[in-house]
This record gives C-alpha cells, sequence and structure tokens, in this order.
C-alpha cells in the first residue's frame, strides 16, 4: 500500500531521465487515437484538476512528459495514484488530449511493469475472479445500531457468475 | 414498462438504502425493474488495471442485459453507468476491440445488444417517467424543504460520451427535486468531487475532499444534501464522521438518495426506503416532510 507523502517526487525521478520512445508508442497504442500530441499547454486541466491542491496533481506535466517520451519514470511515480477520476480534464481539454485517459494508461503499464500498485486495486481483480463481484457483501449497522444484511432487508440474493466466467475473465487479463 | 436494472457492486454489497428505494419508487411511477441472471461487477475498479479487461466486464453487462430482451437498461451508479457507457463506446468504435469482445462473450455463450438503451436513476426520472408524471404522483409535497445537490462526476461528464446532463450546469436533479415542491440551492462547489475514488490509494485525501464540500453544505443552512449515487452517499454519509475529523469540523449534514426524498414525497413507509441505514442526521428531514 502506497503512503502518503513518502513517495519521491515526480521531479526527483526525472533527474538525468532519458526519453524512451518505445514507451510513448506504447502509450500512444493504449489510448486508440486519442491526440494527446496536440496539447499545447493551456493547463485548462491542472487549473480544474480535483487533486491538484492537496496532491499536486498536474495533468499537463504528465501529458507533456509522455509527449517528450519520458515514459518510464511515470509508472513508478506515486502520482499517477492520485487522479480522482471526476474527469473534468477530459470535459475541458480543447484538443481532446484526455489527461485521465493518459493515466490510467500509466496506471495499466505501472501493473505490466510490476511497480507499486494500490493493494485495493489488485485485490479487486482477484474478488471479481472469484465472486464476480469486487466486493463483499457486509451487515450494516442503522442509527439505531441494529445489524441488517440484504436478507433481513428482503432484498434478493446476490447471484455468481455461471462457469466459464473466470476462464474468459483470466484470459482478458492477458490482453495488453 | 419494463427496464432490465443492473446494480453494481457498491449497491448489492453495502447501500442498500439505494437499492429499497429504487425498487421501491419506480413501480409507482410505472417501471418494472428486471434483475440481470448474475450480480456483477461492472469493470469500473479494473480500470485503473487493464483497461480491456474493464471494457470486457462492461460489454459483458449489456451481454447480460440483452438476455433479458428488453430495450432499456436501469444503471443506478455513477461509476458502473459511466463504466457500461465507455466499454459501449469502444465496441461501436473499434471494429478490432469490438470483434475481441464479441468473440471472448461467445464463449461464454453470451452477445452484447448495442441498441440497449443505458439509463441512470436521474435521466429515467427526468427525461422518461418526466416531471408532470412525478407531479401528479406526489402525495406529500416537500414544500418548505430546502437543499443542496450533488449530481457526481460520472454521469455527467465527459459530454462527448453522451452522458445524462449537462456537464458544467447539470439541472436535472434540481428539476426533479423542484418536482416534488422543495427547493435547491445554487453554491460554488456544486460541482466539487466527492473524492470516493481516492480510497484506495490516499484514504486522508478522499476524506478531505469530502470533508471540504460538506462543510461548504453545512454553511449553506439548508435542510440536507441529495446524492444519486452509492459511492458519493457512501462518502457524505457513511464517511461523513471521518471527513469531518479530516478537516476538522463537527459535520451534522444530513444526506439522502434523490430516490429516498422521491418515495417520501410519494407517501412510502420511511423503512422501505431503507431510511434508517442513513447514517447522517436524516431525522431531522423525515420529521419536517412528516410535520
Amino acid at each position: 500500500m502506497l503512503r502518503e507523502g513518502s513517495e519521491l517526487s515526480l521531479v526527483d525521478l526525472m533527474s538525468m531521465a532519458k526519453p524512451n520512445l518505445e514507451s510513448r508508442e506504447k502509450i500512444l497504442a493504449k489510448l486508440r487515437g486519442r491526440e494527446l500530441v496536440n496539447c499545447f499547454q493551456c493547463i485548462k486541466c491542472t487549473s480544474g484538476c480535483t487533486a491538484l491542491k492537496l496532491l499536486e496533481l498536474k495533468p499537463h506535466e504528465i501529458i507533456k512528459l509522455v509527449n517528450l517520451g519520458f515514459v518510464d519514470e511515470l509508472p513508478s511515480s506515486d502520482i499517477i495514484w492520485t487522479c480522482v477520476t471526476c474527469l473534468k480534464c477530459v470535459q475541458r481539454c480543447p484538443q481532446k488530449a484526455s489527461p485521465y485517459h493518459v493515466i490510467m494508461a500509466l496506471r495499466n503499464l505501472a501493473v505490466e511493469r510490476e511497480a507499486k500498485v494500490p493493494e485495493g486495486y489488485l485485490k479487486a481483480v482477484s474478488q471479481i475472479l472469484e465472486t464476480g463481484l469486487a466486493e463483499t457483501a457486509q451487515k450494516v449497522v442503522t442509527r439505531k445500531m441494529e445489524t441488517v444484511d440484504r436478507e433481513c432487508l428482503k432484498l434478493p440474493k446476490i447471484i455468481s457468475p455461471k462457469v466459464g466466467f473466470q476462464a474468459v475473465f483470466m484470459k482478458t487479463m492477458e490482453e495488453k | 414498462m419494463k427496464t432490465a436494472v443492473f446494480w453494481g457492486c457498491r449497491i448489492l454489497t453495502g447501500q442498500f438504502a439505494y437499492e429499497m428505494s429504487v425498487r421501491e419508487v419506480l413501480p409507482k411511477l410505472g417501471i418494472k425493474l428486471v434483475d440481470l441472471r448474475e450480480s456483477m461487477c461492472c469493470g469500473d475498479p479494473i480500470k485503473s488495471v487493464n483497461d480491456f479487461t474493464a471494457n470486457y466486464l462492461g460489454a459483458r453487462i449489456l451481454a447480460l442485459a440483452n438476455l433479458t430482451s428488453l430495450d432499456n437498461l436501469l444503471v443506478p451508479c455513477n461509476r458502473c453507468h459511466f463504466t457500461i457507457s465507455e466499454a459501449k463506446n469502444l465496441i461501436s468504435t473499434s471494429a478490432k476491440a469490438g470483434q475481441k469482445i464479441k468473440d471472448l462473450l461467445k464463449e461464454e455463450g453470451l452477445e452484447y445488444n448495442l441498441n440497449i438503451k443505458i439509463w441512470h436513476t436521474i435521466d429515467l426520472l427526468h427525461d422518461l417517467v418526466g416531471l408532470e408524471r412525478i407531479k401528479k404522483a406526489v402525495a406529500k409535497p416537500l414544500k418548505g424543504l430546502k437543499v443542496a445537490t450533488h449530481i457526481g462526476c460520472q454521469i455527467i461528464r465527459y459530454s462527448d460520451l453522451g452522458r445524462v446532463d449537462d456537464a458544467e450546469n447539470p439541472r436535472k436533479l434540481d428539476e426533479l427535486i423542484g418536482a416534488l415542491g422543495a427547493e435547491t440551492v445554487e453554491y460554488v462547489e456544486k460541482l466539487d468531487c466527492c473524492g470516493s475514488a481516492l480510497m484506495y490509494s490516499h484514504p486522508d485525501s478522499a476524506l478531505s475532499l469530502t470533508g471540504s464540500k460538506l462543510k461548504a453544505v453545512q454553511n449553506l443552512a439548508v435542510d440536507g444534501l441529495v446524492v444519486s449515487c452509492p459511492d458519493c452517499q457512501l462518502m457524505f454519509d457513511v464517511k461523513q464522521k471521518d471527513a469531518g475529523t479530516t478537516v476538522g469540523a463537527k459535520l451534522n449534514v444530513p444526506v439522502v438518495y434523490y430516490t429516498q426524498l422521491l418515495g417520501l414525497a410519494l407517501g412510502i413507509d420511511e423503512r422501505k426506503l431503507g431510511l434508517h441505514l442513513n447514517q447522517s442526521p436524516v431525522d431531522q428531514v423525515i420529521a419536517r416532510i412528516s410535520a
């Protein structure tokens, strides 16, 4: 699990970094034609970014780094895990460079490279494989402190996926 | 009218009040719900791990909906609605990815259908049921009630995908509340995010976002905050105390789902709407309405 405030900053990771155009191509392929190369650093994304103030996420910097080929440092940086997925950057980008999608592609690359990934995401994968759901059904407590579950609330039972799902799910995880 | 319904993990495993209230109010407005064959994940958390798998799971929901032979699919969770919409968009625009997904679904004996329309609770009620029909069904108008709204991020952005409401000036939730006789307020922080997606990686920052928004709502001196997403409800309602601690404020904001508020206006018993499950002080809202 990543701890807050314990990570190397992006600038630390970037010192003496060299561009890697192959890694850049990898990200571009994952973006399926999103026009990231047309970013002209208007900074609309960063000025509206939910994670800017608290976690110093600057989406325009990430776009610039990827465009220059400085891709290898990003998957090891905590910065890609600070996006709240509010999608304001996608909405407001005048060039459809879509920083959110770039960050997601970098997260996927971090998983491929076995970089540090917040545990919750990997746990979700094993949960889905096991039960079909990313979370386990809970008992909840009412305001009057009674413990209740789906059954006593007369909600229908949770139904697992049919046999065959797991094998196909594993196959999809092989796709890069 | 019948519609298929896909709930998603968050609702099925813990946000029971949303499911209960949706199951109560929609039939009273002429919408019969048909559950899918399986309880599944839409793919949302997997977007960060493997985009293809996430899109497969999203497309698989469309395929499960296809088994019902119905033309409409209700997805009450904002994040599921976004994930399934992106999957649908991918298979409609990328022949290569579309074919791969089609082949894999075939191995499970499934087939997606791109003609199925995806609805969220908000546009289903606003555009399909309609404000007039809701107004007519109201048994207890919520006169004098003044609330703030939080529509949530993922059903309004990004517009190119086709979303439920306008990205910068969403009005539908406000209008739906107006139809019940209550009033909504405009406020600067209206479009601020609840922070829930950071719970996996930066929980303190997530709670700080939740707390900041709740603090702003508290300062409006309204009767409560109305949401329409199970992730937002989890943050604003269940985690309100923790969020308050994080931002150093004593928070006391009643938070309800729109469908709970609608249910009260339709005269449905509060327990049937799961109002005993909300952790925030909703009794004061219920008391105002019953008075």
